[in-house]
C-alpha cells in the first residue's frame, strides 16, 4: 500500500493526521506543498480543491483528516 | 459512574484534566480533535515562561502533559447532545467508527471553544478551500507569490496578514470599520510591511471566482464597488461559539454559554470553561486558567452533592 499526504509545515490537521498515522503503523510519504510546487499542483489537480491534508492511499483521495474515511480505505 | 466528563480537549479541557487527575477524580475527555483553537494559533509569543512557541507544539505539550497524568483522552467523538437525565448527565454524540455513543457522568465540563464565523456572502460557499480559507495558518503556504485578501478588523486578521506577508507576493486587508481593534503591537507591525495595503471602511460584497477564487469585490464608504484580483481569500471575522448541543444551558446574545467567576451555569453539575463562555478575553491562558478554577469547583461540587 502506498500513503501519500499533502501538508503544509502550520497544518494543525496535518499534525493530527500523521500522529494519527504513526500510531497505526502507517508508513507514508509527505509532501510539503508550502514549497513543493509540483505537489501542490498535483494536489489541486487530484482534488479540484486547495484545503490540507489531502491523503492518497493508493489512488483513492481523502480531503481533510476525516478518521472514518481513513480508517476505512486503510482497512484499520 | 464517572466523576466528570470533560466535553473539548484544547487550553482548557486539557489544562482542567491536569489538576482533575491531581485530585484523583474518575474521569475523561471526549472530544473531537485534541488542540482545538491552540493548533491553529501560529506563532505564539504570550504563554507565561514561553517567549515563543507555535500552536501545534503548545497543543502536544498540554497532550502530553494530561497523557503524563494518564488522562483518558477519547478522540474521534464528536458530541451532539449534552442533558441532564436524573441526577447524572449525559453526553452522547458521533464517533469515527460510524456508530454512536453515549457516556454518563455526575458532573460535565463544556469546553468545546469556538468555530470560525462566515462572512455570508455570494462565492463563499462555492469557493470554499478552493481559494477561500478561514485559516491562514493552515492554507497561507498555499499561496507563495500570489496576490491574497484578508478580511477582518482585529487581532485574527492582523496574524493572519502577517504571516501572509512573508508568503504572498501582496496581501489586501479589508477591515469594514475606520480602524483595527487588537494589540498595537500587531497594528504597528502590520502598517509598516511594504507589501501589504490596508484597505479600511470596506464591506466585502462577493468572492469571485471560476474553477478558484480569482477576486473579492467590496464597496466603499462612497458607495463604490471595485475589484480585487486575489487569488486566495482568508475571512477572519470573529468565532461562533460551540454551545448548542448542550440542552437548558443559558446562553447570551452571542451564543457564548453564561458562566460565574468559577466556571458554573445556570444548571448546578454542569460547568463550562475557555472560548465557548461569557469570559471577554479569548486568549489561550485565559482559558487555561478558566478550566483549572472550573475543575476547582466541580471538585467542591462534587463533594457537596456526591
Amino acid at each position: 500500500m502506498s500513503v501519500k499526504i499533502y501538508t503544509t509545515p502550520t497544518c494543525a490537521f496535518c499534525h493530527a493526521e500523521k500522529e494519527f498515522l504513526k500510531e497505526h503503523n502507517i508508513a507514508f510519504e509527505e509532501l510539503d506543498v508550502a514549497v513543493n510546487a509540483q505537489a501542490r499542483e498535483e494536489m489541486i489537480q487530484k482534488t479540484g480543491q486547495m484545503g490540507v491534508p489531502v491523503t492518497d492511499i493508493d489512488g483513492e483521495i481523502v480531503v481533510g483528516f476525516d478518521r472514518a474515511r481513513l480508517k476505512k480505505v486503510l482497512g484499520l | 459512574m464517572l466523576d466528570l466528563i470533560i466535553v473539548g480537549a484544547s487550553a482548557a479541557g486539557l489544562a482542567a484534566s491536569v489538576y482533575a487527575a491531581r485530585r484523583r477524580l474518575n474521569f475523561k475527555i471526549i472530544t473531537g480533535d485534541v488542540g482545538g483553537e491552540v493548533a491553529t494559533s501560529g506563532e505564539i509569543e504570550n504563554w507565561p515562561g514561553v517567549i515563543h512557541t507555535t500552536g501545534i507544539e503548545l497543543a502536544d505539550q498540554f497532550k502530553a502533559h494530561a497523557q503524563a497524568n494518564n488522562v483518558v483522552i477519547e478522540e474521534g467523538k464528536w458530541a451532539k447532545r449534552v442533558a441532564r437525565e436524573g441526577d447524572f448527565f449525559a453526553v452522547s454524540g458521533d464517533s469515527s467508527n460510524g456508530s454512536g455513543f453515549k457516556d454518563q457522568a455526575k458532573t460535565v465540563l463544556v469546553a468545546t471553544g469556538v468555530h470560525p464565523r462566515e462572512l455570508n456572502l455570494p462565492g463563499e460557499k462555492e469557493f470554499r478551500n478552493k481559494g477561500l480559507s478561514y485559516c491562514t495558518v493552515c492554507d497561507g503556504p498555499l499561496f507563495s507569490g500570489q496576490a491574497v485578501a484578508t478580511v477582518g478588523g482585529g487581532n485574527s486578521v492582523l496574524e493572519s496578514a502577517i504571516m501572509l506577508s512573508g508568503i504572498a507576493s501582496k496581501v489586501y486587508v479589508v477591515n469594514k470599520n475606520p480602524k483595527f481593534k487588537g494589540e498595537q503591537v500587531l497594528i504597528d507591525k502590520v502598517s509598516h510591511l511594504a507589501n501589504v495595503e490596508i484597505i479600511y471602511e470596506a464591506m466585502t460584497q462577493s468572492i469571485l471566482g471560476d474553477k478558484f477564487v480569482n477576486g473579492l469585490e467590496y464597496r466603499d464608504k462612497a458607495g463604490a464597488v471595485h475589484k480585487l484580483d486575489v487569488g486566495g481569500v482568508f475571512v477572519h471575522i470573529g468565532q461562533i461559539p460551540n454551545s448548542s448541543f448542550v440542552e437548558g444551558v443559558e446562553l447570551n446574545e452571542f451564543k457564548e454559554i453564561k458562566v460565574d467567576l468559577v466556571g458554573r451555569t445556570n444548571i448546578p453539575g454542569l460547568f463550562a470553561a475557555g472560548d465557548v463562555t461569557t469570559i471577554p478575553h479569548k486568549q489561550i491562558v485565559i482559558a487555561a486558567g478558566q478550566g483549572v478554577a472550573a475543575l476547582l469547583s466541580i471538585v467542591d461540587y462534587l463533594n457537596k452533592n456526591h
